[in-house]
Formats: structure tokens, sequence, C-alpha cells
């Protein structure tokens, strides 16, 4: 085969004026020291990885290492890297990535994040990679640096946007990936325009079981791999959630994409231990719970399903300063002023006055007294978090917050305080991407999500790799309420906390239900009476026990 | 790589460009710079002009390097320098910028008038690339004189004792081949041997590159016209996979040796 050879000629004419100038010339010794290191640095051969030898520091475990070979090897530099929470895709895109710099593949690198983790990729690859990556704030940065890392929020904004097209990116990083599943989307259509040789996508959000979305992905990393859109549809899908060819589509998957478990990693783990607190309610917080329910069921059917009871409901289940922005967004929209308020309505409010006291946060404080040790807590609503916050400062316990809408530098920030300063951080369900807390043991879900993975995304903050301890996961849920169903259903009937988070995957996928909290909330919607709401559960519950079984049955067999 | 190579590079480097060692242990090296070093290594422009604008005498900055985490002394601080580090590779490029060109004479050890012989050497990289990448190294050497090309010319040279001036009762033929047209020789010369190598690599690559363009078409069938993203996927395809052989000049110059009898 004709390989064009491309002579650098550069070295020739310089030589010419050195001879004509009478020098500068080299010395001797220096001369042969660096070219022996000059042949050192070469690449011996087009397989294997090099950039282990280049980071001596650097644990680098066994699985991280087989998967930036293979993604090098066998991926040519493509590739959905999908490990679980906390396995390290970082290290595995930092070892990539160093990788393609050290044989001079890649020179000319983005990095996108969420702007919540910009500041630590920049860190950890300058840190253990020893890669100079800077962090995205002025616009001549796109030009003038070769590896930068930005958030894909910024990035996509003019005049940001024109100035990356201009580039030539060797290699193109994103983290978070599995938000760019909708093709009509700003942020797809401008990840999509990018002129990319090498390219990962990092996301802990498992997209087997979402077809669609996973034809999106593997279409941005390298169309064609899943056919064309029409060509995927026949082949792959049925009706409108099922998948066909099963078996051909995992190999299709497997050839793009890496998603090692906990459990093949060979890796010792420090235990998960699980405890379900159950808190009951006082005499005033029952009232106001029933009180909710009451108006609701007494609400027209169109405005009923409009606001849901159970948003409501679960939102009671955690705090009345929750429920009360809710409710206060609702009067607004339903009744023009304070007189027109229906009875059922007054008497929530009257009933929501009469609360003085959150048995759960007065549970969680009593926990954290006794704990006497960094404590992490999660709650979905931001008016908990705002709650907690004042109830611990009163009693005496220092806490910092945390969302998702925090500033980077912000985040670092009330990182560090809870580090060093504070016992307790509370933290909004955004607020768990990317945020590595390893000196942390003990996590109290003071309210629970609906999505199990959503759950693992938390968990996967303290337990991860270099944590040395065991860790501590306390279940808060108020008895006889819609949270201690949920509780039960998800995380004790199928014992999922114990589980390893690869076997939820499956059992989800086994399941076949895209969206379990989509089905969850159409459940407790629409069930016209407590005994429907029973057998629907019911059924959900032999589902997940048959998934279970199977998975159980397959594992066995292979064995 | 070997901390101990590392170190002994380093060694070499703060050696020969004349800095001043202040300690050495088997895992790090303290020296005190040169201006013309701390100028290229510290990154103080600003000091520089300022000194230099009032008449100052610089003060050039020290340098701790621990090259050995296990064999430096506990309590030393310093910088720690491995071949992955920024460090390194700043030290690395400004030892290869201070020595891409030598000129050098061999020794006389008689006294008798003793011609020598006009030699252009390269020392070569050339890097197979696609979207994987090996390198090979070539040293040639190329007699100016009659033109005969003679390979591992740098081990002939290790074994000789060369000068950087010209050493007494020697005298310098001048070279038939000019040095231009000599390093214009020895790629032609680079050009033939290349061509004869294997490159199985380039059409594995090209195999590859084919697979991968197939499938952007399958994606794009149903459109009638191709959008902009095709078009970049397909350029970002040929720069990603298209195999091309880079040759590059490590280092080189002129030698001035005694004829072979």
């Amino acid at each position: 085969m004709n390989v064009e050879v491309l002579f650098d000629q550069e070295w020739g004419e310089e030589l010419e004026k050195r001879i004509s100038q009478d020098g500068p010339w080299g010395n001797w010794d220096l001369f042969r020291s660096t070219l022996e290191m000059e042949k050192r640095m070469m690449v011996p051969s087009f397989e294997g990885l090099l950039a282990p030898s280049f980071l001596p520091e650097l644990t680098i475990l066994p699985h991280q290492l087989e998967a930036a070979r293979k993604v090098i090897e066998e991926m040519n530099g493509k590739a959905i890297l999908a490990d679980e929470v906390g396995l390290g895709k970082t290290i595995e895109a930092g070892l990539v990535l160093k990788e393609y710099l050290i044989r001079g593949l890649a020179k000319k690198v983005l990095i996108l994040a969420p702007s919540s983790l910009v500041s630590q990729w920049t860190s950890e690859l300058n840190t253990k990679f020893h890669i100079p990556a800077v962090a995205q704030k002025k616009l001549y940065n796109w030009d003038q640096y070769d590896i930068v890392v930005a958030s894909v929020d910024m990035a996509k904004r003019s005049p940001h946007k024109e100035k990356i097209y201009e580039q030539d990116y060797d290699m193109v990083i994103i983290d978070e990936a599995h938000k760019l599943k909708n093709p009509k989307t700003k942020n797809y259509q401008f990840v999509r325009h990018l002129k990319k040789k090498f390219c990962l996508l990092l996301t802990a959000t498992p997209i087997q079981n979402k077809l669609d979305e996973m034809f999106h992905l593997v279409s941005l990393l390298k169309p064609g791999h899943l056919g064309s859109e029409t060509q995927f549809s026949q082949e792959f899908k049925k009706g409108k959630r099922q998948v066909q060819n099963h078996a051909h589509l995992t190999a299709l998957m497997n050839k793009v994409m890496i998603r090692n478990r906990r459990e093949d990693t060979g890796m010792e783990w420090t235990t998960r231990k699980v405890e379900s607190i159950k808190v009951r309610f006082n005499e005033e917080e029952r009232v106001f719970y029933e009180c909710l329910e009451h108006f609701v069921r007494s609400q027209p059917t169109e405005a009923g399903s409009a606001f849901s009871m159970l948003t409501l409901q679960r939102e009671a289940c955690s705090s009345k300063e929750a429920v009360y922005f809710t409710l206060q967004n609702m009067a607004q929209k339903l009744f023009t002023d304070q007189a027109s308020f229906p009875p059922e309505f007054q008497s929530v409010l009257n009933a929501m006055e009469k609360v003085t006291e959150n048995s759960k946060a007065q549970k969680a404080l009593e926990l954290v007294q006794s704990i006497n040790d960094k404590v992490i807590i999660f709650t979905e609503y931001r008016a908990t978090q705002l709650y907690l916050q004042w109830f611990f400062k009163k009693n005496g316990i220092t806490s910092v917050p945390f969302r998702g809408g925090f500033k980077r530098g912000k985040k670092d920030w009330m990182k560090q305080l809870f580090e060093q300063h504070a016992q307790v951080l509370i933290a909004t369900e955004a607020g768990g991407e990317g945020l590595n807390l390893q000196f942390c043991h003990h996590l109290i879900n003071f309210d629970l999500p609906w999505n199990p993975m959503r759950l693992e995304q938390r968990i996967g903050r303290i337990h991860r790799f270099g944590q040395d301890k065991d860790v501590h996961i306390y279940n808060f849920s108020i008895e006889d309420t819609i949270e201690d169903r949920i509780l039960q259903l998800l995380y004790e009937k199928i014992d999922l906390f114990k589980q390893a988070v690869g076997q939820l995957d499956d059992i989800l996928a086994k399941m076949d239900m895209p969206d379990l909290e989509e089905h969850l909330t159409d459940i407790f919607q629409h069930s016209k009476s407590e005994g429907e709401l029973q057998v629907k559960m019911k059924n959900l519950e032999a589902v997940f026990e048959l998934a279970d079984d199977w998975k159980k049955g397959e594992d066995s067999i292979a064995e | 790589m070997l901390n101990s190579e590392v170190h002994f590079f380093l060694k070499e480097y703060f050696t020969q460009t004349g800095c001043t060692f202040i300690e050495e242990t088997a895992g790090s090296l303290a020296v005190k710079l040169t201006p013309e070093l701390d100028k290229e290594l510290m990154n103080r422009p600003f000091y520089w002009h300022y000194a230099e604008k009032t008449g100052m005498k610089g003060e050039p900055l020290s340098l701790t390097l621990i090259t050995d985490q296990q064999k430096a002394p506990e309590e030393l601080k310093g910088e720690s320098v491995h071949v992955g580090t920024s460090r390194f590779h700043q030290i690395f490029q400004s030892a290869k910028k201070h020595t891409r060109f030598v000129r050098l004479y061999e020794q006389n050890h008689n006294q008798q008038q003793q011609p020598l012989h006009p030699w252009l050497l390269i020392n070569v990289k050339v890097s197979y690339e696609a979207d994987r990448k090996k390198d090979l190294y070539y040293s040639l050497g190329l007699n100016l004189i009659n033109g005969l090309i003679q390979d591992d010319f740098m081990d002939t040279l290790y074994a000789k004792s060369l000068v950087s001036n010209i050493p007494d009762y020697s005298f310098t033929i001048t070279p038939l081949i000019k040095p231009a047209s000599g390093v214009k020789r020895l790629q032609r010369f680079m050009a033939e041997r290349i061509q004869q190598e294997n490159h199985s690599w380039a059409a594995q690559a090209h195999k590859r590159w084919m697979e991968d363009i197939h499938l952007l078409q399958a994606f794009y069938e149903e459109t009638e016209e191709k959008p902009d993203a095709y078009f970049i996927e397909k350029e970002a395809l040929e720069k990603q996979y298209a195999p091309k052989i880079h040759v590059n000049i490590i280092n080189g110059g002129l030698l001035y040796l005694q004829p072979v009898h």
C-alpha cells in the first residue's frame, strides 16, 4: 500500500542558516543524552499503553486499564464509558487522553462537563495526570490553550459556539453524556457539529433499556453504527418500548460501550450498612397529611391531576415548608383571592398552621448527634433543605448547603467547608453528580427518590473507590404514608440497597419498564380507590420478584 | 521509565548548560540556574525585563528536583519530576532545542597532518500514523565527498573521540556535496527505505476508515441533501484514519572525520 510520506523540511533550512552564521552548535554530551531520551520517549508499538509508565503516582485499577486499552485498540478511540457510579470513569477517560497525548495523536482537546464539575475535571487532569488542562474562562481561551474544560451550557452559546466550531479537535470528552439524548436540543446539535477525531461519552445512567436514547447517543459518537433511524426501528424496535433482536443489539453496543460493574472489578468493596428508620407523624402532622388528602380528593378531576395529590403528599412527608410553596402556587392559579378558598383548602391551611414540629427533622437531629461524625443529608426539596439548615443551626449543629444551581467556585467552597468545618452537608438532588465525598461515611436519605438509579447516584457520592470504611445509609420514611409504601416496594422487597447496582439495571431492563417513576406516578394518580392501588402495587411487586428470579436463574446458568 | 534514567538526564542537562550543583543525592538534584536557564525555565519575564531596564544584575533562582521519593532525603522540599510531569517536558524541550545541531571534529592523537572528511549526520524519527501510532528510529550518515550513506551512524560516532574545535595538525576537506543537498539525498534514501517496509498497518487503518465511512453513508442514506454534520464527520474520519508517515529529523549536524582506510 502506498502511504503519503511527509518530510519535515525545517531542519534542513535551519542547518544552512547555522552553517552560514557559524553556529550556534550544540554540546555533544547533551546531544547524546537528549537523543537517548528521545528514543526512550518514542512509541515502540501500535499496541499497548504507555500512559501508566508516565503516571507512577497514580493507582490504576485493572478494570480501568483494560477499559483504556479496549477504547484505543478495539474501539478506535470512540466509546461510551458507562461504568457504574464510583468505578472511576474519569480515570479511564484520563488514561485514554494521556495515552493519545503521549503518542502525539491528540493535541487539541475539549472536555465538556456540567458546570459543577468543570473545576474538578481541571484539577484532576492536572494533578493526577499531569495534563495541562485549563478551565474555560475567557473567549480567547479556545485558541490559546490546547486542552480546555468547559461547561456545555456555556460552550453552546454565542460567541463561544462559533469560536469552538473553528477549532479542529483531536479529542472531545463529554461527561454526563446521558443528557444528550434528545436530538432536537441545542446541546445535542452543538455536539454533533464539533470536529472530533476521538470521542468519549461518559455516563453513569445505563442506557440499554431506553432504545431511542441509546440510538441518539451512539449516533453522536459513531453515526450509522446502529443504522439510520428507520433501519434501527425496523430491526430492533417492537412496539413502543420492546426490543427485538436483543442479542444482536447487545453485540453492537458492546463494540462502542464499556460498562464495568462492581461485581466484575474483583475489588474488595467496603460494605453498605442500610438501615430503614421509620418515623411516626405527631398528631398535628397526621391531621395535616389527612387534610391534604381530603382536599385533593375534593377537587374536580382535571384540577386534581394538574397538581397531583402525590406531589403534595410526598412533600408533606418531607416538611411543611416543602408543601407550602406548592400550595401557594396552587392558590394563585386556582382561586382569585383568599375569600374564595374552598373550605377544604382552608382547612389544609389551618392544619398546616398547627404543625409546629417536624418529626423527621427531630429524628435526623438525634441521629446526627449520636453519629458524631460527618453526615450528608439528601432531600428532594429545596424548602426542606433551607428548613433543615435553620433547624440544625438552632440546635447547635453546623451545616452547609449544596445545590446544583451553585456556581462552580461556590460548590468547591462548600465541599471544602464541609470537609474542614461543618458536620453536615445538606444536598438537593441536583447537587449529586460528580461530587466526591469519600471522607464521609454516613448518608441520610431524608426523603426518597422514586427512581432507584437516582438513589444509587446519591450513595455513589460516598461509596466509591477511595472509600476505606463501611458506609452507613439511613432511609427515612413516615409510617403509614405513601413514602412508607414506596420504600417497602422498591427498597425492601427486592433488597435493592444490598444488591449490586448492575443487578438493579438488569432487573429494570427485564421488567421492560423504561421509566419506573412514570409508572409509579401513573399507579398512584389513576387508582380510583385504595383497593385498586393495592392491587396494582402487588402486581408491580410480583413483576419485580419475577425479574429478580430470572436474573438469579441466568446467573446460575452462567456459572 | 526508570527514575534513574530521568535523574541521569537531568544531571547531564544541568551540567552541560553550566549550572552549579548545590546538592545531589541518589533521588534528588538541587541546582543554581544560570541566567539563561532561569529565563527559559522559570517563566518570569517581567523580572528579567525589569533587571535589564534598571541595569541591575539579575539573580537566577535555584531549583530542587526530586527524581525518586524513596531515595531522596525525607525532609527535602522540592518538585517531584518524572517523565509525565510538565517540568520534565519543559526541560526535555529545552534540551532538544539546544541540541538540534552539532559540528564536531575527530580528535587527532598523532602529531602529523590529518585530513578530515565532512559527513552529514541525521537522527530521524519516522512515525507511522493513523488512528494508532508507532515510531521508528534511524541514524544516517552521508559522506559529503563521495555520497556514501552509512546506517546506524551514531554507533560509529560513539566509538570516536569528538571535539567542538578543530584539533591541531588537522584540516578539513571542503564538501563536494552541499549540506543542503545532502539533506535532500538522505530524504530520498529514507523515502525508498520506507517504501520497502511492511505497511499492513496502513491497509488495516484504511479498512477501519472505509467501514466507518460506510456506516456514515448508511446513516444519511435517506436524506436527500446531506447536512453539515455529515461533512464534518466525514472530514473527521479522514483525519482519524488516513494513514500517513511523518519523517522528522530529531537532531544532527556536520562531522569531520578521519577517513577509514
